[in-house]
């Protein structure tokens, strides 16, 4: 099968990380343009655009499956790449590119259907024999079944929608009287959420790390994995630093885990990138919580310690071409982590920092890589999620990338909007997350202050306050400028007039 | 201001930060400029349609003014934002005369912490609510966020109903205190 182009369905660092390695492999890139992000800067790197600036839709235009099927359609579009989120994991987009022959790159729809839905990827992970929590096989049919498996398993238990994600549609339950209560809220939430009011029912793992492996299927049967990422360090369900290899792993438990992570991949043939997720507890035993079918955010981290391109692999395979590595081929080199740099303002609860990028001034080095999605004038919106770009640094061992990462940070300058930025410094300067002793507890319970404050920042931003201030009056009295004033003005002062002029 | 009537190293001011911190600056232009009495050894350099930024103790500090109106700043300093009032000892004393006879506002004024989407709202008008209850749902960047009341009290008014679109700030709900 020959893909000439591409189609990638979504916006943002993805689709420009995507046209990259189109471009590398002579492949042209398309993108789809919106009445929201008129002047983004994907748009800027693809081959070819199409216009969906008159998309009147409710539903958005990376959603609107029939708009992009007829789009690829009319430009002769061999395949499309979904990135994540938007259509990554429908089941029914991927379907419809089959049934109009074109090329998803991605897993089959069958397997995006089967592990999507957790009843069924439980179930598949239970015949397998992979660990899992104890809990219902299956949905629960009433409050009743719900209280009887929950005084079975033990308390706490979680409640969880069968469609949900990203943790939407949980509820964690710490007594039996709450729990029929809990479940008719669960039920509704998921009917409205999801469209899907199944709701089953496990048992919860207080502060639990969470680790994922990355693994790699072709349309040939065979499945290999990319080693672990480490993601803990998450606040409400949302990743915010990723690593890997993980500090806690050693190589027999990574052997395991690894060889399970495949056995639930092979469960449903799969093919192209997924990742399988783990709960991994206090006594190293873990449990299956749920397998990605997509590329996910965090996927460099993996090329950084591999070497490989994993958006060429993901190609490659929809193209039907074989694996190019076998499992004892792959090497892990080093350490490498990965920084979300939202735009969010962590000091107001990291509520979303919208604005114009004016200026930015990114950090360089052979052991930095930065996948962004902007560039100075850039506008963050609310119609989109608020991450503008990653930082992931590689290092000869964790403390070496732990360094280079405050070093690459210091360097990392945005004006125009706050960033998630004092939070990477924060985390990295505790003692716990240095020791690479940390779990999902970790924002919660270690850090008292979500953001770094150096000793001298406050001061030094009082005296740019009362500057600025004086300075305005000054301007305000003195006009026309009195040339002789200059002698008597500091030489920092002056630098700065001589430049205006 | 600095340089009236041979005044040169006696101009005095005060940053105010919110959380009442008190920042004394003398001489903020001029050549030797105190905070806190202490000589402040360091360097701007200044470009409007680049970064300005602070060089001190051999560090560099990227700073940003956010916001201004009047005397009142938020400044950001290597992506860490402080607000601050800027007084001279004459308007600090007036200020602090002030402060003291300010009347506290029985209404409580439940504002969207950000800009989005109402999704639900748990509250009705004349409804009781205790502090730590759930008032609406706001969506906002995919997440829903759950808004609960900082008080205790009576819901006087409701200005939004689901499917709103809000922004930051916005009155959503007031509260009469109990």
């Amino acid at each position: 099968m020959e893909i000439k182009s591409i189609l990638i369905a979504n916006r943002g660092e993805i689709a420009v990380r995507v046209i990259n390695t189109a471009r590398k492999m002579g492949i042209e890139s398309w993108v789809i343009k919106t009445s929201k992000e008129p002047n983004a800067f994907y748009l800027t790197q693809a081959d070819h655009i199409i216009d969906f600036s008159d998309h009147t839709e409710e539903i958005s235009e990376f959603l609107d499956i029939e708009a992009i099927i007829k789009a690829m359609k009319d430009n002769n579009i061999s395949a499309v790449h979904p990135g994540y989120g938007f259509l990554a994991e429908s089941p029914i987009f991927a379907e419809r590119c089959d049934d109009e022959k074109i090329i998803y790159i991605g897993p089959s729809a069958d397997a995006i259907y089967r592990m999507g839905n957790k009843t069924i990827a439980k179930e598949l992970a239970r015949k397998h024999k992979v660990p899992l929590l104890g809990g219902s096989k299956g949905n629960l049919s009433s409050p009743d079944e719900a209280v009887k498996i929950a005084n079975e398993i033990g308390y706490p238990v979680i409640l969880k929608a069968a469609s949900g994600g990203g943790g939407r549609g949980m509820r964690i339950v710490e007594e039996e009287k709450n729990v029929a209560k809990m479940f008719k809220m669960a039920s509704s939430e998921a009917e409205k959420a999801f469209n899907d009011p199944d709701v089953f029912v496990e048992k919860y793992v207080r502060n639990p790390r969470h680790i994922e492996f990355q693994i790699f299927g072709d349309k040939h049967g065979n499945i290999i994995h990319l080693g672990e990422r480490e993601c803990s360090v998450q606040r409400k369900h949302q990743k915010l630093i990723e690593e890997s290899p993980s500090a806690v792993l050693d190589e027999k438990l990574r052997k395991k885990m690894g060889a399970a992570a495949i056995n639930i991949a092979k469960s449903v043939d799969y093919f192209s990138a997924g990742t399988v997720e783990f709960l991994l507890d206090d006594k190293m035993e873990f449990s299956f919580m749920e397998m990605n079918t997509r590329i996910q955010v965090e996927h460099p981290v993996t090329e950084m310690i591999t070497g490989l391109d994993l958006i060429e692999w993901q190609i490659r395979i929809a193209r039907g071409e074989e694996l190019p590595l076998k499992q004892k081929d792959v090497k892990i080199n080093g350490w490498a982590i990965e920084y979300r740099i939202n735009a969010e303002d962590v000091q107001g609860g990291f509520s979303p920092s919208l604005g114009v990028i004016e200026k930015i001034s990114l950090p360089r080095s052979k052991n930095i890589r930065i996948d962004s999605g902007v560039v100075e004038g850039s506008s963050i919106t609310s119609y989109f999620d608020s991450m503008v770009a990653k930082l992931i640094v590689h290092g000869e061992n964790r403390e070496k990338a732990i360094l280079y990462s405050q070093n690459a940070l210091k360097k990392f300058w945005i004006k125009g909007i706050k960033t998630t930025i004092p939070f990477c410094n924060a985390v990295l300067l505790n003692k716990n997350f240095r020791k690479g002793k940390y779990d999902t507890s970790f924002l919660t319970k270690e850090m008292t202050k979500h953001y770094h404050e150096g000793q001298d920042d406050e001061m030094l931003a009082a005296f740019f306050a009362t500057y600025d201030f004086v300075k305005e009056i000054e301007n305000v009295e003195n006009k026309p400028v009195d040339f002789d004033k200059g002698k008597n003005i500091a030489p920092w002062v002056l630098k700065k007039r001589l430049k205006s002029l | 201001m600095a340089n009236h009537n041979g005044k040169t190293e006696k101009e005095k001011f005060y940053a105010c930060s919110t959380k009442g911190k008190k920042f004394e600056v003398v001489n903020p232009l001029g050549e030797i400029v105190k905070v806190k009495g202490k000589k402040l050894d360091m360097q701007i350099v200044e470009d409007p349609d680049s970064f300005t930024y602070i060089i001190y103790k051999k560090k560099k500090y990227h700073i940003e003014i956010l916001e201004k109106s009047q005397n009142k700043y938020t400044v950001m300093i290597n992506g860490v934002w402080y607000n601050f009032s800027i007084e001279t000892p004459i308007s600090y004393k007036r200020m602090k005369t002030l402060s003291k006879v300010q009347v506290v506002s029985r209404i409580e004024n439940i504002m969207a912490p950000m800009p989005g989407k109402i999704l639900d709202i748990m509250v009705e008008e004349n409804g009781e609510i205790k502090e730590g209850e759930p008032l609406f749902i706001l969506e906002a960047m995919k997440m829903q966020n759950e808004i609960v009341s900082n008080v205790s009290g009576k819901v006087k008014k409701i200005n939004i109903k689901n499917n709103d679109s809000v922004m930051k700030d916005d009155v959503m709900i007031e509260i009469e205190k109990a």
